[in-house]
């Protein structure tokens, strides 16, 4: 197994691809963090109106609480792990040399957790530094307290590690690359995006709202019509993303275990 | 049978409507070179397939040394396999696909020196396979099959879209294995080069075992190509 997972970190290292997405994560969450300190600050921007700006805690707690953002990118690149094999023909020689699929299954799991969880982790670094830097230029603002950094990290951390696997299990599902990322895409930015903020019962039950909770930080009520005692707790949370990636390891199992490789 | 190292016994496979094998049973012996013949679409593929279990059989079985390729240990260190020319990432070098493969089955990184120098890619060693010509994707296929220094090698089509010059490189490759003892199964369309490389022949057709035996035995004093297309029309009449 030890010399599978190291096989499957080389495929992960050597792809400049996966090198680029690991860019792109950093400057999405970046971008989550600096764009609402550029809107809550602007003179036609809620903080100027009834809105809470960068001054107040609940203007800080909305910026940083986006530093976990980049588990899109963890999700995706546990698509690329499992549907590159089938993409470019590689499946055949990894079943070769290993022709006991659910042991190249889990040695695909743990790499896409680790390569989750090492996205996350970036992503959240890049968006912090980022946040701290845009923040110089709207002096004077309130206090980033440490507990709201190690939440957001903590979310960032599970998030990654639990995504990577959601992603494999995905990609098992729907071999087509392209398919597969769009969906994903589309499911994040879009669908869940709308069921999270307009049918909380559900919507903290997914992914997001999910991971929402795990953040758990509030922004105000009042200024944002968001209120985290809509969304579950850490614990709970936390349990809800792992049963996302005991689900999709159970259907990539039950998948890549028995198709035929033509 | 000591001297059988592949044999498919009744081997089928259905895919929808299309028995694609049908009750296949044939012996590969040791230290031979075995042409598998067959028209498109008769079956070699799919057979090869369910030998490597890649593609689970609907009925019988293909076995490896006694057994399903699966229970084998360290299959790479026994068999090779040739299956299409991609199989390997196009954004990455021959070197690093070959690294891949041989920190999955902890094989030292010495050997991929000499696999490339085996099949005259050492030049190339460090350049993406997306500039690969066919030629040279077969090459790196057959780098990859030779990995573990396997006993066993099986081919499909390992000649498909290469040169003259590739199809007399690949002849020799072919000739320098079989002179090794290795056991070799090679499907070809290429009958005349078959003629020059094979001991033993299988000719399948439509799913169904058409001939078996050695190149002798199967031409009869005919060239191959004459006695593929009398086996292969007389069974579809």
């Amino acid at each position: 197994m030890s010399a599978l997972l190291k096989s499957e970190l080389r495929k992960l290292i050597y792809l400049r691809a996966n090198w680029l997405l690991l860019l792109w994560s950093g400057l999405f969450a970046a971008l989550g963090t600096v764009a609402p300190i550029l809107v809550l600050n602007s003179d036609s921007g809620p903080g100027r109106g009834a809105f809470s700006g960068t001054e107040t805690q609940e203007g800080i707690n909305a910026v940083f609480a986006n530093a976990a953002g980049g588990y899109l990118f963890a999700l995706i690149l546990g698509i690329l792990i499992m549907t590159n094999e089938y993409r470019h023909g590689t499946a055949v020689g990894t079943f070769l040399v290993t022709p006991k699929r659910s042991t190249v299954l889990v040695a695909k799991l743990i790499a896409a957790s680790l390569a989750g969880l090492v996205i996350q982790l970036f992503s959240f670094i890049f968006a912090i530094t980022s946040g701290f830097i845009a923040l110089t230029f709207f002096e004077p603002h309130a206090p980033v307290p440490a507990e709201l950094l190690f939440k957001v990290f903590r979310a960032s951390a599970i998030s990654g590690l639990v995504l990577g696997i959601v992603g494999v299990g995905l990609g098992a599902l729907v071999k087509n690359q392209i398919a597969a990322v769009t969906g994903a895409v589309i499911w994040t930015l879009i669908v869940e995006g709308l069921v999270v903020a307009f049918v909380e019962s559900i919507g903290k039950y997914l992914p997001a709202g999910a991971i929402t909770g795990l953040v758990d930080v509030d922004f105000g009520e009042n200024d944002f019509n968001f209120s985290i005692e809509n969304y579950l707790t850490p614990g709970p949370a936390t349990l809800v993303l792992l049963g996302y990636a005991a689900l999709f390891s159970l259907i990539a199992m039950r998948t890549t275990l028995r198709r035929d490789l033509d | 049978m000591s001297g059988v190292k592949i044999e498919f016994k009744d081997l089928s496979k259905r895919y929808k409507d299309v028995l694609a094998v049908s009750n296949f049973s044939a012996q590969v012996q040791s230290g031979r070179v075995t042409g598998f013949l067959g028209p498109n679409g008769a079956g070699k593929s799919t057979a090869l397939r369910c030998l490597l279990g890649l593609v689970n059989p609907t009925g019988g079985s293909a076995e490896i040394y006694g057994g399903s390729y699966s229970q084998l240990q360290e299959p790479i260190h026994k068999v090779g396999a040739v299956l299409d020319s991609r199989g390997f990432h196009p954004g990455l070098t021959a070197k690093q696909n070959l690294k891949i493969m041989a920190s999955a089955s902890e094989i030292d990184f010495s050997r991929i020196d000499e696999v490339l120098e085996l099949v005259d890619l050492a030049g190339a060693a460090n350049k993406r396979t997306k500039g690969f010509s066919l030629g040279m994707k077969q090459r790196l296929s057959l780098a990859i099959a030779m990995l573990g220094d396997p006993e066993i090698l099986i081919l499909d089509e390992p000649a498909n879209g290469l040169d003259p010059l590739g199809i007399v490189w690949l002849r020799e490759f072919l000739q320098k294995l079989a002179g090794e003892g290795r056991t070799i199964l090679v499907s070809s369309h290429q009958l005349a080069e078959m003629q020059n490389t094979v001991s033993d022949v299988l000719i399948i057709n439509k799913g169904l075992l058409v001939a078996q035996g050695t190149i002798k035995e199967i031409c009869k004093g005919r060239s191959l190509e004459e006695a593929f297309l009398e086996l292969t029309l007389r069974k579809s009449a």
